[in-house]
Parts: structure tokens; C-alpha cells; sequence
């Protein structure tokens, strides 16, 4: 069977006098067929859609670098921000510290006068206290004398009536 | 049954019309006194307005950020350009980008022409049509073309110099570049022609044999293949016409 068969394909090359290696002028045509394609399809194909691609490997480079600078700039700005929120801190600290002592010393100036004051007083009052005790027993003084001689003079008096 | 009457069996499928088998017949055409094979150019002509039709479609409105037939274009494209930097190298491949991409898209949808469209079906006088690559006037142009692209490119890029290639390693090298001169587009041309053709005797084969669904996985390796083929033919072009052009002289005698 497959001897016919070769011996089929190979009547039939034989007997269209053409064959497999039959070269005429199919073989140039055909190159100019091709050449004319390469230069249809340059432009039509490779140059528009090259175009496309090489702009859009443009875009992307050009748009990368961009992020790429906007994020380093954000980044400065957040270290920016950081610094200055230390600093602020800082300040805020150092004001709420200095605050803090001088509400210190003020209260307790206010409280040492307070107690000067107090003390004063005090003092002046026992002056006081004192004077009126010495006032009082100056006064008593007196009139111990003055007493002592109606005792005495009721007791005689009584006596020498009696 | 068959095999008790072989020869009844042959005669009577030889009428069947699918299972016909052609070889080296041709559907000519007389231009002058020149001589066509009209099957090749109809099935080319197939072939080109595909692809005219398909670049068409793609770069017709073409967007930045690509979409159906644009998008499926530019991944050829990108596929090509790798294909030609791969080969000839990152400073020259631009200008070769057309025609090592162009090789590759008409072989390639020759090929694929052959193995997908049901061309035996179309009846023509004489012949029958096929892809256009497993005719051996297609393949020795397509060669013939590749090697008068890589001369043109290395006496282009070097002048004369050019012929310094071939003394480059060892003077003693000169025959055999010589001979390879003519080996590089026999062995192209032989080596896309045997294959389309031979895949397609196969199928065909096979196909009078036993007609159904056997010869499927032969035509599944036939597709694989021929693109196989169309990637090689543009690859060995693209590294010819980079060899052409490559420096070796003048950088060792600088160091």
C-alpha cells in the first residue's frame, strides 16, 4: 500500500513537468512582492506602533521619575515635619517647665508673706494682750490698796463697835 | 476487506476529492514568456492582506493605553524587537526591525495559512492551493532577500572592510566563509521549504489513509513546527545580518 503510495506522488510529480524544484518567475516576482510588504507594513505597522511604544516608554520613564522625585520630596517634607514637631515639643516642654517654676516662686512668695503677715499680726495682737494684762493688772493694783483698806476698816469697825 | 483488494481501495480513494495528492503540479500562468505559479501568489496575496489588514486594524487608532487588536499587535511587535535585539544587538537592530519582523509575520502566517485554512477545498485549474512556504520559489526569495540584506548591512556599517570578516578569526577561515555564503540561504530556503512541505505531505498522507481524527495530532505538531520554522527563519536572518555587522577587528587591535 504505501509502495503505490509513493509511487503515486511520484507519478504525479513526474507527470506535470513541473515538480518540486521548479524555479521561474515566481522566485523574483515574489521577492518584490516581499520587499514592497516590508515597506507596506513599515509603514503601516512598525513605525506608528514603534512610535506608540517608544512614547510610552517615555511616559512611564518620564512619570516614574517624577513619582520618584515627588517622593523624595515627601519624604523631606515628612522629615521636615518631624524635626519641627521635635522642636515644638522641645519648646513646649521648656515653656511648660519655666512656667511651672515661676508659678513656683510665686506661690511661694505669696505664701511667705502670708505667714509674715500671720506672724505680724500675731504678734501685734499678743502686744496687745499683753498690754491690756499689764493695763488690767496695774488696775487691780490700785484698787487691791483701796479694797484692802474697806476690809480692813469694816473689820475695825466692827470691833470697835462691838 | 481493504486489504484483500489494495489497488480497488487506491483507485477509488484517488477520486475522492479531499483526499487527492499533489506534488510539483502548479496552476501556471504565463506573463510574457515568463512562467507563475498562480497558487503561490494567490495564497500570498491571502497571506499579505491579512496581515495589511491586521497592522491596519492595530495602528489605526492607536492609544497609549492599547486595547484589542492594538494590544494584541504591539505584543508581535515587542516579540519582533526582541527577536532583532536578541540578534543584532541594541545599537543597530532599529532599521532591521521591518524586515527580520516581516520575514517572521508572512512565514509565520504562510505557515499557519497552510495548516489552519482549508485551501485543498478551493478548486482551481491545475495544482492546488497551499501556504505559500512550501513552494520552493517562495523560500529561495525570502533566503536570496536575507542574504542580500546581510551584505548590505555589513558593507553599509564597514565599507570594504567589510571583507575583513572574512580572514577575522584566522586568515586560514576563508574558504569556508566563502562556501558559507552560499550554504546560508540553501540551507534557509531547504530547510523552511522541507518542512511546510513536508508537513503538509504528511497530513495529506495520512489523511488518505485514515480520514478522520488520526491525522489530528500530526496537524497539531504541523502548527507547532511551522511557527517553530517561522522563528527560526527570522532568527538565523536577524543573526546573520548582526554577524555581518559586528566589530571584532577594530576592538581587539584597541586593546
Amino acid at each position: 500500500m504505501f509502495h503505490s503510495l509513493i509511487l503515486l506522488v511520484a507519478e504525479a510529480a513526474t507527470e506535470s513537468g513541473g515538480g518540486l524544484f521548479d524555479l521561474d518567475a515566481t522566485l523574483p516576482l515574489m521577492a518584490i512582492q516581499f520587499l514592497i510588504l516590508v515597506a507596506v507594513l513599515n509603514a503601516l505597522f512598525y513605525k506608528p506602533l514603534g512610535k506608540v511604544l517608544d512614547d510610552r516608554d517615555a511616559y512611564i520613564r518620564g512619570t516614574q521619575a517624577e513619582a520618584k522625585e515627588r517622593l523624595m520630596k515627601a519624604q523631606e517634607l515628612a522629615r521636615q515635619f518631624e524635626r519641627e514637631l521635635a522642636d515644638t515639643r522641645r519648646e513646649a516642654q521648656t515653656t511648660i517647665a519655666t512656667a511651672q517654676a515661676e508659678a513656683e516662686k510665686i506661690s511661694a512668695e505669696k505664701v511667705a508673706a502670708a505667714q509674715q503677715e500671720a506672724q505680724t499680726q500675731r504678734e501685734q495682737v499678743q502686744a496687745e494682750l499683753d498690754q491690756q494684762k499689764a493695763e488690767a493688772m496695774q488696775s487691780l493694783e490700785q484698787q487691791v490698796d483701796a479694797l484692802s483698806q474697806q476690809i480692813l476698816q469694816k473689820l475695825l469697825g466692827g470691833v470697835s463697835l462691838g | 476487506m481493504y486489504l484483500a483488494e489494495p489497488l480497488n481501495y487506491l483507485s477509488h480513494i484517488h477520486h475522492l476529492p479531499i483526499a487527492e495528492l499533489e506534488v510539483g503540479k502548479h496552476f501556471y500562468w504565463q506573463i510574457g514568456n515568463l512562467k507563475l505559479h498562480g497558487q503561490v501568489f494567490l495564497t500570498s496575496w491571502f497571506v499579505i492582506g491579512v496581515l495589511i489588514i491586521a497592522a491596519f486594524l492595530a495602528s489605526r487608532r492607536s492609544d497609549r493605553i492599547p486595547s484589542g487588536i492594538q494590544n494584541f499587535m504591539e505584543y508581535a511587535l515587542e516579540f519582533i524587537r526582541d527577536l532583532a535585539r536578541g540578534q543584532i544587538g541594541e545599537k543597530e537592530y532599529r532599521p532591521w526591525v521591518p524586515f527580520v519582523g516581516t520575514l517572521f509575520l508572512f512565514i509565520f502566517v504562510s505557515n499557519w495559512s497552510g495548516a489552519l485554512v482549508p485551501w485543498k477545498l478551493v478548486e482551481i485549474p491545475g495544482g492546488e492551493l497551499a501556504a505559500p512556504t512550501s513552494d520552493i520559489n517562495t523560500t529561495v526569495a525570502l533566503a536570496l532577500l536575507t542574504s542580500l540584506a546581510y551584505f548590505y548591512a555589513g558593507f553599509r556599517k564597514k565599507g570594504l572592510g567589510y571583507f575583513g570578516n572574512y580572514v577575522q578569526p584566522v586568515p586560514f577561515m576563508l574558504p569556508f566563509k566563502i562556501i558559507e555564503d552560499f550554504t546560508k540561504p540553501l540551507s534557509l530556503s531547504f530547510r523552511l521549504f522541507g518542512n511546510i512541505l513536508a508537513d503538509e505531505l504528511v497530513v495529506a498522507v495520512l489523511v488518505l489513509l485514515v480520514p478522520l481524527f488520526v491525522p489530528l495530532p500530526v496537524m497539531a505538531l504541523g502548527l507547532f513546527t511551522s511557527a517553530i520554522q517561522a522563528l527560526i527563519f527570522a532568527t538565523l536572518a536577524a543573526a546573520y545580518i548582526g554577524e555581518a555587522m559586528e566589530d571584532h577587528g577594530e576592538g581587539h587591535e584597541e586593546h
